[in-house]
């Protein structure tokens, strides 16, 4: 973890505790980032805008559960903005559900006992597991992931079936984390 | 997660849905669905933060825009009301003013007791306020991946004014204080005390902080350096936090 990350922990804590002079400094470092994935998801300024105020009007109320977590604050403060649009989004463009989701592509899914890997910064490895993924599948989990696409738009952007799209990331999901706890 | 009871295939199932609703793919109901879970499964939630550290390098892939300078004062507007908007004001004087002489006092009981760690205040004495139930809390630390620090339970009596913890599980605090917090709605923590370093011990409540000490206020235990925080405020990491209830 980077001084930086540090810090963010640090000044979290002090948010969990109401200190407003922490909240604004908190602001200052993270702000910039967490504006841009809220202008990358939703595509509008005026959107990203209010957003950003949701968002960290979030964090101030989410840093007392978050901060005896013990989890690296930075990936939350990003997973708490790019939750915030996608909800956004979602709620203002619905996308059908998935017709017929049976489970049927993960039904006969399994995954070997897992590894006491839960203490280990893994944000490193990802970047190896994502290399041993088809391209075209590495490339769809990655647009869902930055771009915020449903199943249905993913679907469209590579021209397949929806339900082919659904299998090929799920599948994927399931080989990302087999190779993480590897 | 794998718990007893859970086959690989539901485990496998539940995985997939919690890396679903990180990457971003479901539906508006369905996130909504997952959410609840998250809430109420803390099996599930951890999975989901794994996922959420997991991804998280893919982050790189967002710009760093600078927000229009409008937007900081808009939310502090919101959560601190116009007028209370304080964050030009240096960080001591968002200190409540008692605190300094509370945590004098408390140093100075150290020095006294020779080690024997405790809180007390000037108005310990003081005709105590009226009854009502006793208060109650289990501070824990939250779901979410990682060590967990310690588990206390907490008793308030309100005749008596005397909050007591009892350590369930503790981590080793060494040369380090445990300081204990009442936080209550977005106003800034107060400390009530410094705890032994095992977490168990009581603090008299001193009579202002009573009447705030009420239902729903949260608890804090943060590890400080050895004598309680320099500045006021917490400045270290927060090892358990729990709400009071009735009881």
């Amino acid at each position: 973890m980077t001084a930086a990350h540090e810090e963010f922990s640090a000044l979290i804590s002090k948010v969990a505790l109401r200190d407003r002079a922490a909240f604004n400094r908190l602001y200052s470092l993270a702000a910039p980032k967490l504006f841009g994935i809220c202008l990358r998801i939703l595509k509008d300024r005026t959107d990203a805008e209010d957003a950003l105020q949701e968002v960290f009007i979030k964090v101030w109320h989410g840093a007392e559960r978050f901060s005896a977590s013990h989890t690296s604050a930075y990936p939350w403060l990003c997973a708490v903005a790019r939750n915030h649009s996608i909800d956004l989004l979602r709620s203002r463009k619905p996308v059908t559900e998935v017709l017929g989701d049976d489970g049927h592509d993960i039904a006969d899914a399994t995954l070997g006992p897992e590894e006491a890997s839960l203490l280990q910064s893994e944000g490193r490895r990802i970047d190896r597991c994502m290399q041993e993924l088809d391209s075209e599948r590495a490339l769809a989990v990655k647009k869902a992931y930055v771009e915020g696409l449903s199943y249905q738009e993913l679907a469209e952007h590579h021209g397949v079936p929806l339900n082919t799209m659904r299998t090929w990331l799920r599948r994927s999901l399931l080989k990302l984390r087999e190779c993480m706890d590897r | 997660m794998t718990t007893p009871g859970q086959s690989e295939g539901d485990r496998a199932r539940d995985e997939v849905l919690a890396g679903e609703y990180v990457l971003g793919v479901l539906s508006a109901p369905k996130r909504v669905e997952v959410e609840e879970r998250i809430r109420r499964d803390r099996q599930f939630a951890l999975i989901v933060r794994r996922w959420e550290q997991n991804l998280s390098s893919l982050n790189e892939e967002y710009e760093i825009v600078a927000p229009p300078s409008l937007v900081l004062p808009l939310i502090e507007a919101r959560l601190f009301g116009e007028a209370q908007s304080r964050t030009s004001r240096p960080l001591a004087q968002q200190l409540w003013t008692s605190l300094a002489l509370w945590r004098g006092v408390a140093l100075a009981s150290i020095f006294l007791l020779g080690g024997t760690l405790f809180f007390t205040s000037q108005q310990q004495e003081a005709r105590p306020v009226a009854g009502g139930p006793s208060l109650v809390a289990d501070l824990s630390p939250q779901p979410g991946i990682g060590t967990a620090a310690m588990t206390l339970a907490a008793r308030y009596d309100r005749t008596s004014g005397r909050l007591s913890l009892t350590p369930v599980a503790a981590g080793a605090a060494d040369q380090h204080s445990l300081e204990l917090w009442m936080i209550k709605g977005n106003d800034p923590a107060v400390s009530l005390g410094i705890l032994p370093a095992d977490g168990q011990g009581s603090v008299t409540i001193p009579d202002k902080v009573r009447p705030q000490l009420s239902e729903g206020v949260t608890l804090a235990v943060s590890l400080e350096p050895y004598g309680g925080s320099p500045t006021g405020s917490a400045t270290g990491p927060i090892l358990a936090v729990g709400r009071t209830r009735a009881r």
